[in-house]
């Protein structure tokens, strides 16, 4: 493959990721957070922010100890336990980092990153990962592209939601269950997307 | 098998050890070098904690009411070098000039860099003071008068008419240590003990505390002295108004104008709702005794028929009003006022009608 | 399910906290956005706004104040109080307010029901929706308010 396809090719995965694939409509991925962060643009802004920059990272990490520790091993349905304990390692090393670094930051962003250490989307970012089996570069696309997504649909959401301060709903449907009519419909919009790009 | 367990745990171990030195690194501020006030007092600490924690354990005692979750807004202190940039938790409770003047929330400040500081110089002399419960009187149906030996330090310095601040420990429906503020009302001429007088509060977490679960020969921890609130040094002629527990600073303000034989004219609106809100009906005409020219008006707003009340009769800043209406240099009186704002603003209005200058009216307002 | 970290940190200082020994939640097991949602569908069945009620509160509350303590008559068969207490009391949504601790109590004259509400009742009704949750010291049953203050 030459450089140019490759690079097409990364594309494609960046955006399949983004739309078709997208953890969270296609896959139902982090959908915990996604219901619970959604009312505030704001507040879905930085947890979004802060599932981008974990993902991506943690994809790398995870593809790293895959290729270099479980597969010379052979000990590759090992990759749960493993791929946890090394989200749960950097997510601790982050907070600590920006905490020090960056107190406005933190703020904005940091306080998150306790919620993410067990959001299922980064895990099956890793995980998806595997079973695709990406290259490294391949992989960060995706772990870039798979953040994004996960963002794009939880701000999506939160507009929606605030919006939706203002919209009588029946009594029986106020808060999780007229969210999770709305994320219904969205994925059946995403849906859409299937076919446009064949990411896999 | 072996090995594969063997590797997991091997990564999880230098994982492990890895945030372990990471946190060492990462969150080691070393030493730090705060400067209150220019100089006023310096300090090497160890950083990584807030700026108020920091302050508390050096026993610099910023008020705070919220205990350091950036919610109440009390804690403001004036950051000169080394605060870094304001936080979000503290952009609600800065308005612009504050922020302009570097003023910042000191719960959310951490100590990371060498600090100067400026604060109120008033609470350098702020000290803590750890005192015996002597004797609880029950003064009305709501009001408790509460005797204090100062144990450590054993004398306490203040303005008559200042407050101090109480610490109500952990009890029974409270789950964390509060400060609560109280004015003195004792003779300042004894300052190895102070008494105060507390109303009950709906649901209060202090006077609760002090009511039911505080016994004579309990300790209690104390901080103080606080306000602006005493007596000016001038000749002119005063007016005090109070309602319930606010008769407190003045009493205490009247104890001293007796002991310097202070031979101002004053008097003394005590405004209440019935005579069961009544008391120190010996202490406050023993005043008048002691000084030159003073008068002591009780003043009940609705009197029962029973209570054969004879006094003042209506709303205490009417009655208050009515005396400056018959004083040819209304103009020139002081007002001291301490009470419920609503007593307090229309007081204010009473002391403007009759063209006493706001610099000339001081407030110790419920806040 | 999570719950965002600001909501987090708002249901600490609703609990039992420095700012108020019984907190705000009393034994309402369910989180604040249930309360309020629970009592917005309840206020918007009777057939009100949380602005008009909290400044139908207000308007009570600014003319008890005139009577600096004393029952004040507020239209027929209403009659009002305020009691004050020296400090005050922040809002738990932690953005600046401070209210005092000046508690106002409606009676009606003619079924003999009272209630009170406290500045910060106020606020967080206008502001937030809040009404507190059920057995908190200070929850003002929207139902019941609607009945007095009206």
């Amino acid at each position: 493959m030459n450089t140019g396809n490759y690079f097409l090719h990364l594309l494609v995965i960046l955006f399949a990721s983004i739309f078709t694939e997208n953890m969270l409509l296609a896959r139902f991925l982090g959908m915990c957070s996604f219901l619970a962060v959604s009312r505030q643009v704001k507040t879905a802004v930085g947890l979004g922010a802060a599932v981008v920059v974990v993902m991506t990272f943690t994809v790398m990490l995870d593809w790293l100890a895959y290729r270099f520790v479980l597969q010379p091993f052979g000990i590759e349905y090992f990759r749960f336990i493993l791929f946890i304990i090394i989200i749960a390692a950097f997510v601790q090393f982050l907070e600590m980092a920006i905490e020090r670094y960056s107190p406005p930051l933190y703020q904005n962003l940091g306080i998150f990153l306790p919620l993410i250490t067990v959001n299922c989307a980064i895990l099956g970012a890793s995980l998806f990962m595997v079973i695709r089996e990406y290259d490294f570069v391949e992989s960060i696309a995706f772990g870039l592209g798979s953040g994004l997504g996960w963002m794009l649909a939880i701000i999506a959401m939160a507009g929606i939601r605030q919006r939706l301060n203002n919209a009588r709903i029946p009594y029986g449907l106020q808060g999780p269950g007229i969210a999770l009519i709305i994320a219904g419909i969205m994925a059946l919009i995403f849906i859409g997307f299937t076919g446009v790009l064949a990411g896999q | 098998m072996f090995l594969a367990v063997f590797v997991i745990s091997g990564i999880g171990a230098a994982l492990a050890a890895l945030l372990v030195i990471a946190e060492r690194v990462i969150t080691n501020y070393g030493d730090v070098d705060i400067d209150v006030n220019n100089g006023g007092r310096k300090f090497t600490i160890r950083g990584g904690d807030s700026l108020l924690e920091s302050l508390t354990a050096q026993k610099i005692f910023i008020p705070s009411a919220c205990g350091g979750r950036s919610t109440c807004g009390y804690c403001k202190v004036k950051v000169l070098e080394g605060g870094g940039t304001v936080l979000p938790t503290e952009e609600p409770f800065l308005d612009g000039a504050e922020r302009k003047n570097g003023i910042r929330l000191s719960c959310q400040v951490k100590v990371r860099s060498d600090l100067r500081i400026e604060i109120p110089s008033f609470l350098l002399a702020v000290r803590e003071y750890t005192c015996r419960c002597e004797k609880i009187i029950d003064q009305t149906y709501d009001i408790k008068q509460f005797d204090f030996k100062l144990l450590e330090p054993d004398i306490i310095k203040y303005k008559p008419g200042q407050y101090v601040q109480l610490l109500t420990p952990k009890y029974e429906g409270n789950s964390e240590e509060v400060y609560r503020a109280y004015s003195i009302s004792s003779d300042p001429n004894d300052n190895t003990r102070f008494e105060l007088i507390v109303r009950r509060v709906a649901s209060g977490i202090c006077t609760t505390y002090l009511f039911d679960h505080l016994k004579e020969n309990d300790k209690v921890r104390i901080n103080g002295p606080y306000g602006e609130f005493y007596l000016r040094d001038t000749g002119a002629p005063i007016v005090f108004i109070a309602g319930g527990s606010g008769i407190a600073p003045i009493k205490c303000i009247l104890h001293d104008m007796a002991n310097q034989q202070n031979k101002r004219r004053a008097v003394f609106f005590f405004g209440v709702r019935g005579m069961k809100d009544l008391f120190l009906f010996d202490e406050m005409p023993e005043f008048e005794k002691k000084l030159a020219d003073f008068k002591y008006v009780p003043v009940i707003s609705q009197p029962e028929p029973d209570d054969n009340w004879t006094g003042a009769t209506g709303r205490v800043t009417d009655i208050a009003a009515a005396y400056l209406e018959k004083q040819s240099d209304a103009k020139d009186h002081e007002c001291y006022l301490c009470g419920s704002p609503g007593m307090i603003d229309s007081s204010i209005e009473v002391a403007a009608q009759y063209g006493i200058a706001q610099d000339k009216i001081y407030y110790d307002k419920f806040s | 399910m999570k719950k965002s970290p600001q909501t987090q940190k708002l249901e600490r200082m609703l609990g039992a906290s420095k700012i108020s020994s019984c907190g705000f939640l009393g034994i309402d097991r369910r989180g604040v956005d249930e309360i309020i949602e629970a009592d917005a569908a309840e206020i918007a069945r009777l057939g009100k706004t949380n602005e008009q009620i909290a400044e139908r509160m207000r308007e009570l509350t600014e003319l008890a104040k005139t009577g600096l303590g004393d029952w004040v008559n507020a239209g027929e068969q209403i009659e009002v109080s305020v009691d004050d207490s020296r400090g005050r009391i922040p809002c738990p949504w932690s953005h600046g307010v401070r209210c005092s601790k000046m508690i106002t109590t409606c009676r009606r004259l003619d079924t003999r029901v009272s209630i009170r509400w406290s500045e910060l009742n106020i606020h967080m009704i206008e502001t937030h929706g809040f009404f507190e949750g059920k057995g908190a010291a200070f929850r003002v049953e929207p139902k019941l308010l609607i009945k007095v203050i009206f």
